[in-house]
């Protein structure tokens, strides 16, 4: 937990500084693989779909045959291969203090702070593409209508289970 | 078989109650509307000349509605125990429901035009579970016996407060009950309020149910259609009269508006918040109102989240404001917030927010403004207008410079209200203030804060400034609390504050 600040200023754009310049932590890399595979599975079949119109209609139509297909898939593979590491190099969350914080995204970026005593309850759950890289998903539900739930990807799922653990605690001493 | 042996304890059997036999006559009242649905299927009976099925089929389909809830009636009973309330119900499938009295937040009473014929109320408790589906209701008991029933729920919640007290505080073994009057709408605040209340929603009503009867109506006249109108002129040589007297008719017109709209600003008004009561109990806002349905709703104090002051451009010359709380629990399916002074002077209203402890920002809060950028929106929207009615000019379609002239209201319209988005800190609370034709104005104690979202984008990023998003018990997600576009130092300051403030209990 090592909040000073980067020095020298670096590039903005750059997601390490951005994540150290707010004093958080980054989540797992391996959770650009499964946002990775989790695009894949998206685009790819609308990509199939796409060629199968492409061959069936424009082709009838004696329209420009092979420029959806080649769009298509040029832009399922840019997204599939560039944007999931963009994206979680960009969520950060730190723990302490007694309140969760969680950021993400850049171009519009949410910074929320939930307190360990306003938690409702806590989830840890694990998807299937999730499991095969050992990672899991915290959920803190809050009893406000916005926000009413605070997910954080990416986390190895031991320490998913520690931080559970630690907001568990905090919410038992509160009402002792 | 134990679970069974619970349930069936012998002394519970004769404490059972059933619900108010008039269900029945609520049921059949409930029948009108339901048997449209019967009605395709006498429409087939008739196209297909079986004039004579159509009397018993529809005998059969009443009996069989009055059989089904006769068997519901038979089949529901509860139990108010001495610490819960325990609900059964269904016919084939069995519901057995267990409320304890700690849970239930809030006993609303509600009384429909047919049920205060029979002396009856629908009781509902209000639990805090999420979703309507999870709160029970007794459809129809005895009036009195609702009473009853809410007072002992009650007196056990006070009681069991008066016990966590007594430690600190002996002298007050069971608190008085000082039912104080705290607010009235006497017949003529309810004139004057419905007068402000000017709308034209009615017509809208009337006009959309004609577009929609159209097709169904036996002559071929729509009162909303202005063709029909200048045939029917023309028809009895009118149209010469109206060019003649042009203006009278316009007068005439307008003012046939204006009292539509009064009338039905008035009649809203009356049928909604006829004999308006909110009286302050041991531990809660008790609200009754309404000519035809009656509802008692009651507000607990410890559960109001945050104040919501809403007046209007115009009626805010003469100082009248409307109160709203924001609670835990919702009021009704409509509307996610209570409304506990519908319209009244701000010396009535202080007396209302001293009890719930919030206080209105005085004169010499220190307000300040969101950054102009807030107006962006409404300038994009205004640029779109222009370009659209521009290139629909460029058509050749003379009315596309209604486009420019719309974009252009709509560009200065955002720009004047981008001034009026405004907050201060009073120490223990947030007041967020905003709009110009409905100015509002929300108080929101720190303390009920349950997070904070810190947003900020491409366009904020650059200019420093950031927009605070505050998560709330209760309310809509459409009104979120936020204050938008302040400076970013400011907006992590508040933060700061905020979440240092101790849960509001």
């Amino acid at each position: 937990m090592t909040d000073t600040p980067a020095a020298h200023p670096t590039d903005p754009f750059a997601p390490e500084a951005l994540n150290a310049a707010e004093g958080l932590h980054p989540v797992d890399p391996a959770y650009a693989k499964v946002l990775r595979i989790a695009t894949a599975l998206n685009l790819i079949p609308l990509a199939i779909g796409a060629s199968v119109f492409d061959a069936l209609l424009i082709r009838h139509i004696e329209g420009p045959y092979g420029l959806i297909t080649a769009l298509a898939w040029l832009i399922a593979i840019v997204t599939i291969v560039s944007f999931p590491s963009r994206r979680v190099s960009r969520w950060g969350y730190k723990i302490g203090d007694g309140q969760l914080r969680v950021a993400r995204g850049w171009l519009f970026r949410t910074d929320t702070i939930v307190p360990f005593v306003r938690v409702q309850h806590i989830d840890v759950g694990q998807g299937p593409i999730e499991r095969w890289f050992g990672l899991s998903h915290l959920i803190v539900h809050t009893s406000g209508t916005h926000n009413s739930t605070v997910t954080l990807p990416g986390l190895p799922s031991d320490l998913a289970a520690a931080m559970r653990e630690t907001i568990r605690r905090h919410i038992q001493t509160d009402f002792a | 078989m134990t679970d069974a042996a619970a349930l069936a304890a012998p002394e519970d059997e004769t404490r059972w109650q059933r619900l108010h036999p008039a269900t029945l006559a609520l049921a059949i009242v409930a029948l009108g509307p339901k048997s449209l649905n019967f009605l395709p299927a006498v429409a087939a009976l008739g196209f297909t000349g079986n004039w004579l099925w159509i009397v018993p089929a529809v005998g059969a389909f009443l009996l069989i509605s009055l059989l089904a809830a006769w068997f519901q009636w038979l089949r529901f009973r509860f139990l108010v125990g001495d610490d819960e309330v325990v609900i059964e119900s269904g016919v084939f499938a069995r519901q057995h429901r267990t409320i304890p009295f700690d849970r239930i937040q809030d006993v609303g009473i509600e009384q429909g035009l047919v049920a205060r014929a029979f002396g009856i109320a629908k009781v509902g408790f209000e639990t805090g579970a999420g979703g309507k589906e999870n709160d029970a209701s007794l459809n129809a008991i005895a009036l009195d016996a609702a009473q009853a029933l809410r007072t002992t729920i009650r007196a056990h919640r006070s009681g069991e407060a008066a016990a966590a007290v007594a430690a600190g505080a002996p002298d007050t073994a069971v608190p008085a009950p000082d039912d104080r009057l705290l607010f009235v709408m006497r017949p003529g605040r309810l004139l004057t309020a419905g007068l402000f209340n000017f709308s034209l929603a009615a017509l809208a009503v009337v006009g959309a149910a004609m577009q929609f009867f159209d097709g169904l109506l036996p002559f071929d006249f729509n009162i909303f259609n202005p063709m029909d109108w200048i045939d029917i002129a023309e028809s009895y040589g009118l149209d010469q009269w109206l060019l003649a007297h042009r203006w009278v008719a316009g007068i005439g017109a307008a003012l046939s508006l204006l009292l539509i709209g009064f009338a039905s600003g008035v009649a809203m008004m009356v049928f909604a918040n006829w004999d308006f009561r909110l009286t302050r109990e041991p531990r809660a806002l008790r609200r009754t109102r309404g000519l035809t349905t009656r509802t008692d709703v009651a507000v607990p104090v410890k559960r109001v989240q945050a104040a919501i002051l809403i007046t209007g451009w115009f009626r805010r010359c003469f100082g009248w404001h409307e109160l709203r709380l924001q609670s835990l629990a919702s009021d009704g399916e409509k509307e996610r917030d209570h409304q506990v002074v519908p319209f009244g002077k701000l010396a009535e209203i202080d007396p209302v927010l001293d009890e719930i402890a919030i206080a209105r920002p005085g004169a010499e809060a220190a307000w300040q403004h969101s950054h102009r950028i807030v107006a962006l929106g409404g300038l994009i929207g205004a640029v779109c207008a222009a370009t659209g009615g521009l290139v629909a000019v460029s058509f050749g379609q003379p009315l596309g410079w209604l486009g420019p002239v719309a974009g252009l209201l709509i560009g200065a319209g955002s720009l004047f209200g981008a001034r009026f988005h405004r907050w201060t800190d009073l120490g223990e609370q947030v007041a967020i203030r905003r709009g110009i034709w409905k100015p509002k104005t929300t108080l929101l104690p720190h303390a009920s804060v349950q997070s904070i979202d810190l947003k900020s984008d491409f366009i904020l990023r650059p200019l420093g400034l950031a927009t605070l998003v505050f998560g709330v018990p209760g309310g809509s997600s459409l009104a979120s609390h936020e204050i938008p576009a302040i400076p970013a130092a400011t907006a992590q300051a508040l933060r700061a504050r905020i979440l240092a403030a101790r849960a509001r209990r």
